[in-house]
């Protein structure tokens, strides 16, 4: 259980030494509770109080690294079940299968492995592959090697073939898929040897708990899950117990999970690997190089990743409301979502078309960011340059809100050839000031 | 080792609401549709089943719509110009509710002909949304609540600047509203309450946390939604209200869904990626806890509707 | 049955018959006396009560009354009905106001106990009796005044400025060597060095006053109090608008218009006008035998304002502050005098500007955790600052932690389209009868109302909602069945007075921008101090007292106050109301060298928590905003209030 900033502070010397580097000892017993600082940065803090503080801070879910020479995927480290508790952490990694007696295995990953798509400003890819031992592991392995260096699942029950693929992979960290209660004993000895994670399959919650703390004995720590289910129902409630339990610091379940999304079928293929990214996978493979579904599958992922501390943001750029033409007038706003909302929904329930220009003043409103200079007439002049707002209209008319009318001189001087115009405070006046004003 | 599976215990639940009236319950529709009840997080069947699956509404409008992608056009074809026969397609595509969104260029007249009509063609519960402008809505809803007394029809949108007419006329003449706030537990809350206090009725109130569509904040959508399922089963009785989403709306406004050309390779082919777009955004939707989803395409609406199916049936 | 009533009011008495279960009110009506009923006889408002000082009558409701009221008789007349025959006492309105266990009004200014002049003051006046000069002693007249300092007050080392050293001579010789100095001492550092502020021929009575200011520079509103440092009294009290609202309401719109092109001393400029207006004013308004007072004769200042306003004030660049990291230029500004800061009294006072911890956290808040005594409080105690930026202290003698949200002028009456200062002719209180919407109102001085002060605004905000004049959310209901409530330039309006009762002539209004700015101020105050007890993560019910800070009036009703969500909803008893704490505390500071010392002291212990580093201010604010709250259940009285209307 977490502390609050008053509990720490009474674990503290409570000397106000300032050598911390804070004013007091209670701002550094808020940082601590807020995780932005170590312990550490307290020299005469007394060991019971550091072991106090440090059984509070556990994460109850594993840290699971995949790692290859090119590249690696983290997962688990998670504390909350929804987002909006703290966040989600460490994003699913996304794998495609492949087979190993496939004859154009090395050209799919070839392409896949291509694969790369911006999404605000962010390139994302896969992950990763799982290669499928239905042929040669080891031979699969070598050609996979030769056009990735991302990181590797192996699917197979054979320890040998496991033994002898992994002594190509040396210094990575791959995945073996999976043992059960037939096979963990050699395959437990694998992943020892070569330093592989784990996957652990069972048919019930139970059984799966049991085996983790038989393979942990063997030796393993580190560990994924795979929780079975016959659909996505079934899955969900699994996910969701498990993820319950190991929060509550039930060590046995305390491990990422893995989830196959083709697993019946590949027409459900998107919805079953969406449905996983939300609850709780933390590997997440799929059968079919798609596009078309991999990109919505990796900003889904990124969306619900997102720090939902952060202040609520909207993409900053240009937006049509009641669709305007050339004539119609620019307003310009900031990119925190409630101002934006409270602007746009008063335009548009105007019926009055507008180009709304929203500028990214740091997800703030219109006054705290004039305030913390984040929304001053160079950066308005900057969003109107650099959305091209000039190329969609005839007449170059900009509403600056009224609240930050002083800024209208700055904005004249960095935008020569704009009328700029002084709009009301309040957005709820919008509208009749687009009537009145701006005909 | 048998694991003992921790479960919440809930002091509240997500109130039932139920669309629609038969000619029974003086109203002229064939069937009903029931929805909220839930008594957990979504589809927790380890704690409770799930008592109505959530519905599916398709969204068709009183005209011809010049700005909808050029994929809806090509499924719904010339049925797009007459809301009687949109709606019928809609049916057939399995909606359960159709959503009748009006226009701005409606007359209270033309309103009042385009829901009689759709009411004609289908035997569906409706929900009719104005042209979304305070006034115009105002204009519209009234007419069309007084024409369609005892339907239960939901009429929307309600919000907070604009909620007193539409509750009032909606109240006198027996039907339910859609409260829209902006994607803020806070505020969907306080309208929940400035709705309620007029004296509505709490099992005619659907709340509309605002949907984001995928890539387009679609996640501020989804967490305020957990937080109001989460507030209404820890017994805050302003949340307990069944929530209507409207991803067709939001994930065919995104260029993802609304162009074909000009676009990155990396996003895939046109069509599969714009029916992905609408079914994840709903399917996030409906993993977060939403009771209505109103879709535009029919392929997604089958899509959805599977996997509501799947989620149900655990 | 016929019952026979006698009530008393004025001295005077009138008897009248009346059936058993006629109510006191309509009784007094019917005996030609007029009981106030400004809530419209719905015993919401305590205004009506009455003393039974014989007899048997029936209390429908006793709201507003504690026990040993009703023990004493007390009774209110619209919920109280004659069972027999009784003898009513109606004492005057204002006896009545000050009975409500709801209102809380500035206690007076005293001296404090512990106050000793000149042991407690660092400035004093002192006698000297030098031996005049003669061709056998040629020593100057500067060593020889050094001289007997020394041999006559045991002050080794004097310092003088330039200015002042060219006087001397004369004043000695004026004096014909008799002279009073006017000196400081100062104790803050280790070895006593003593600094002559001036000196005056001839020796003036000891115990004569010694004039002193402590002055707080608010971002609205700038406070004066005019001190006699001997005694120790406050001899006026006056404030008046900070002469830079002018040129922005914010303490960021300040900032940026002081980082431009002469903005900054033109912003001095307009706070030192407004300063030293109201030092004449102060002075005018004293009145001694010995004759006048004037500005020159005080020597000692001592300043408390938010940083930006202390940057501002002495002409420092302020752009810092609302920067990322916020760091401002100073926090604890050095010894200075009159003459360094252009304020138009005697040149060589000393002008002591308080330390601030943060540059949202300023020497306001630190001089009004001295006035409020939180720093040794034993319990837990909060805070609340109730002005443009909405400072809360948390903690007691062992911590302290304080945030700041910027809350706007609102609650000072700025801001607001009939807002105004808490001073003559400003409406302080409001009632709203909830049958036919009819306003009561209070005007502070009694003539005609000019405006509205935050107390009537607090008041006014929180009967509109009761009433129902305006929905949880602040908007004006327009169905509402009264012509006071009529659509205006910016939305719903309510009248509170036609525009034949007012001082201007023209109506005074509550609207919908004034409801919105209102509450956001006291959304932002409650979030501030909400987030802040989460943060540390104490309980709000486990504060033991809540002070209250501001200036946005004499007196403060609690439960109006709650029933805006600006104050938690917690017993009336753990509130207290302060006033301008801020110029409470420079005053404190202005006697008493200890107590400037605790400043100091708080000003080190004080942990600054940023609100804005997450959303949950965010969220808190979000839900604040709303009439009361959000969450209902968190105002527990309210619903209790609202159930009945």
């Amino acid at each position: 259980m977490a502390l609050s900033g008053i509990q720490i502070y009474k674990l503290l010397p409570q000397t106000n030494c300032k050598e911390c580097g804070f004013p007091t000892c209670l701002a550094f017993a808020m940082k601590l509770a807020a995780k932005q600082v170590e312990l550490g940065a307290c020299p005469y803090v007394s060991e019971a109080s550091k072991k106090q503080l440090a059984e509070s801070a556990a994460p109850p879910i594993r840290l699971v690294t995949l790692k290859a020479d090119g590249s690696e995927v983290k997962v688990g480290n998670e504390v909350v079940m929804y987002r909006h508790e703290k966040t989600f952490y460490n994003k699913p990694g996304l794998f495609l299968r492949v087979r190993a007696s496939d004859p154009d295995l090395a050209k799919k990953v070839a392409q896949a492995d291509a694969y790369k798509v911006n999404y605000v400003g962010m390139d994302f890819t896969l992950n990763g592959y799982a290669i499928e031992a239905d042929g040669d592991l080891a031979s699969a392995v070598k050609a996979v090697r030769e056009v990735t260096k991302r990181p590797l699942i192996l699917i197979s029950n054979d320890a040998a073939a496991l033994d002898s693929s992994l002594s190509l992979l040396a210094g990575e960290t791959a995945l073996i898929y999976a043992a059960s209660e037939s096979n963990y004993e050699s395959l437990a000895e694998v992943a020892k040897k070569h330093k592989a994670v784990l996957a652990v399959k069972a048919d019930t919650l139970d059984a799966l708990a049991d085996l983790t703390q038989k393979i942990q004995a063997k030796g393993a720590e580190d560990m994924v899950l795979d929780l079975g289910g016959k659909n996505l129902g079934d899955w969900l409630m699994r996910s969701t117990q498990v993820r319950r339990l190991a929060l509550k610091n039930f060590r046995p379940l305390g491990y990422p999970v893995i989830f196959f999304a083709a697993q019946n079928g590949v027409e459900k293929e998107a919805v079953y690997a969406a449905h996983a990214i939300a609850k709780y996978a933390g590997f997440v493979v799929i059968d079919t190089f798609a596009p078309e579904m991999i990109y919505p599958l990796l900003v889904l992922r990124e969306n619900l990743y997102t720090d939902p501390q952060k202040p609520i943001q909207v993409q900053p750029g240009v937006y049509e409301i009641n669709s305007p033409k050339p004539e119609s007038p620019v307003l310009v706003t900031t990119n925190f979502s409630i101002t934006y909302f409270a602007v746009a929904n008063e335009v548009e329930g105007s019926g009055l078309p507008a180009w709304l220009v929203v500028t990214d003043a740091e997800g703030m409103s219109v006054l705290t960011a004039w305030a913390a200079g984040k929304f001053d007439a160079e950066r308005i002049a900057k969003a109107i340059k650099g959305f091209n707002v000039a190329d969609k209209v005839s007449r170059k008319r900009l509403v600056l809100p009224g609240h930050v009318a002083v800024l209208s001189g700055e904005v004249e001087e960095e935008l020569p050839g704009w009328e700029v115009r002084v709009g009301p405070r309040e957005a709820v006046d919008l509208p009749a000031f687009m009537k009145q004003a701006l005909n | 080792m048998p694991i003992e599976i921790p479960k919440d215990k809930w002091l509240g639940s997500i109130r039932t609401v139920t669309i629609g009236a038969t000619s029974a319950e003086g109203g002229t529709r064939a069937k009903t549709v029931t929805v909220g009840g839930g008594t957990t997080m979504p589809y927790l069947h380890f704690k409770a089943p799930t008592p109505n699956k959530p519905a599916i509404a398709i969204e068709i409008k009183s005209r011809k719509p010049t700005d909808w992608s050029p994929l809806l056009a090509e499924v719904w074809g010339e049925a797009m110009a007459d809301p009687a026969q949109w709606a019928k397609k809609a049916e057939e595509a399995g909606a359960d509710l159709i959503v009748l969104a009006l226009t701005v260029e409606d007359s209270p007249e033309d309103a009042v002909k385009a829901v009689k009509s759709v009411l004609g063609a289908t035997g569906l519960p409706l929900i009719v949304w104005g042209p979304g402008q305070a006034e115009k809505d105002n204009e519209l809803l009234v007419p069309v609540s007084e024409a369609t007394k005892g339907e239960k029809l939901v009429l929307g949108i309600c919000e907070d600047k604009n909620y007193r007419t539409i509750v009032a006329t909606a109240m006198a003449n027996g039907h339910l509203v859609q409260a829209r706030a902006p994607m803020d537990v806070n505020l969907s809350k306080q309208l929940n309450i400035l709705i309620s206090d007029m004296g509505m009725p709490k099992d005619r109130i659907l709340m509309d946390p605002t949907t984001g569509a995928l890539g387009y904040g679609m996640e501020y959508g989804y967490s305020v939604m957990e937080r109001l399922r989460l507030a209404a089963l820890q017994g805050d009785a302003m949340t307990q209200f069944p929530m209507i989403v409207t991803p067709g709306f939001e994930a065919w406004k995104t260029k993802e869904a609304k162009v074909g050309e000009g676009v990155p390779e990396a996003w895939g082919d046109w069509k599969a990626r714009a029916v992905n777009w609408e079914t994840l955004t709903a399917l996030a939707l409906v993993e977060s806890g939403a009771d209505i989803l109103v879709l535009r395409h029919p392929e997604s609406v089958k899509r959805v509707k599977d996997t509501i199916e799947e989620l149900i049936t655990a | 049955m016929n019952h026979t009533l006698t009530f008393t009011h004025d001295d005077k008495q009138a008897s009248v018959t009346v059936p058993t279960n006629t109510l006191l009110a309509d009784a007094a009506r019917l005996a030609g006396i007029d009981i106030a009923q400004p809530c419209g006889g719905q015993g919401r408002c305590g205004r009506c009560a009455v003393q039974v000082t014989e007899g048997q009558v029936r209390r429908r409701s006793t709201l507003r009354l504690s026990p040993s009221d009703v023990e004493q008789g007390y009774a209110l007349a619209c919920q109280t009905v004659v069972e027999g025959d009784a003898a009513v006492y109606v004492p005057p309105q204002e006896k009545i106001e000050r009975r409500l266990t709801t209102d809380r009004v500035v206690a007076e200014v005293t001296v404090p106990d512990d106050y000793e002049y000149p042991f407690s003051q660092t400035v004093r006046r002192v006698h000297l009796t030098l031996t005049p000069p003669s061709m056998d002693d040629q020593t100057d007249d500067w060593a020889r005044l050094q001289t007997a300092f020394r041999l006559q007050h045991r002050f080794e080392a004097v310092t003088c400025s330039l200015p002042l050293l060219r006087t001397i001579g004369s004043t000695l010789r004026a004096g014909d060597w008799n002279v009073t100095a006017i000196i400081e001492t100062s104790r803050l550092s280790d070895h006593q060095t003593i600094r002559l502020i001036d000196l005056l021929p001839g020796h003036e009575d000891e115990y004569s006053p010694l004039w002193g200011a402590a002055i707080d520079i608010g971002t609205t509103t700038v406070t004066l109090w005019l001190v006699d440092l001997v005694t120790g009294q406050v001899k006026a009290q006056v404030a008046e608008y900070n002469g830079q609202i002018a040129r922005g309401e914010d303490v960021i719109s300040r900032i940026i218009y002081a980082s431009k092109n002469g903005g900054g001393d033109e912003l001095r400029q307009r706070v030192l006008e407004t300063i030293n207006e109201l030092l004449e004013r102060a002075c005018k308004r004293v009145k001694l035998p010995q004759g006048k007072v004037t500005p020159d004769q005080i020597v000692k200042a001592t300043i408390a304002g938010n940083t930006t306003m202390m940057h501002l004030f002495l002409g420092i660049p302020a752009a810092s502050i609302r920067l990322s990291p916020f760091i401002p230029a100073v926090n604890h500004p050095p010894a200075l005098t009159a003459r360094d800061v252009g304020l138009n009294i005697n040149p060589e006072a000393a002008v002591d500007c308080l330390p601030g911890v943060a540059s949202y956290v300023g020497a306001d808040i630190t001089a009004g955790v001295l006035a409020s005594g939180l720093d040794s409080a034993e319990n837990v105690t909060l805070f609340l600052d109730v002005g443009t930026n909405g400072e809360t202290v948390l903690g007691n003698r062992d911590w302290l932690v304080t945030c700041a949200c910027s809350a706007g002028p609102a609650f000072e009456g700025a801001g607001v389209v009939n807002g105004m200062r808490a001073t003559t002719g400003a409406i302080e209180e409001v009632w709203i009868n909830s049958d036919t919407l009819e306003p009561t109102y209070r005007v502070i001085g009694g003539g005609k109302p000019k405006g509205i002060c935050g107390s009537g605004l607090i008041a006014l905000l929180s009967e509109a909602f009761i009433t129902g004049v305006i929905d949880k959310g602040g908007n004006v209901k327009l169905d509402a069945p009264s012509p006071r409530v009529r659509e205006g330039a910016h939305g719903g309006e309510y009248v509170v007075a036609w525009g034949r009762e007012t001082e201007s002539g023209e109506d005074i209004v509550l609207t919908r921008v004034d409801i919105d700015n209102l509450l956001r101020a006291k959304a932002a105050i409650y979030a501030g101090f909400t987030v802040l007890a989460e943060n540390v993560g104490i309980p709000l019910e486990s504060v033991d007292k809540v002070l209250v800070g501001g200036s946005f009036g004499k007196y403060i009703n609690v439960e109006k106050a709650v029933q805006i969500g600006l104050l938690p909803d917690m017993e009336w008893s753990r509130f207290e109301f302060l006033g301008n704490t801020s110029v409470k505390g420079a005053y404190l500071a202005l006697l008493d060298w200890r107590k400037r010392e605790r400043i100091t002291e708080i000003a080190k212990r004080m942990t600054y928590i940023e609100l804005s580093a997450d959303n949950s201010f965010y969220e808190a604010f979000t839900s604040a905003l709303f009439l009361p709250h959000t969450d209902l259940s968190k105002f527990p009285s309210v619903a209790e209030v609202l159930e009945k209307s």
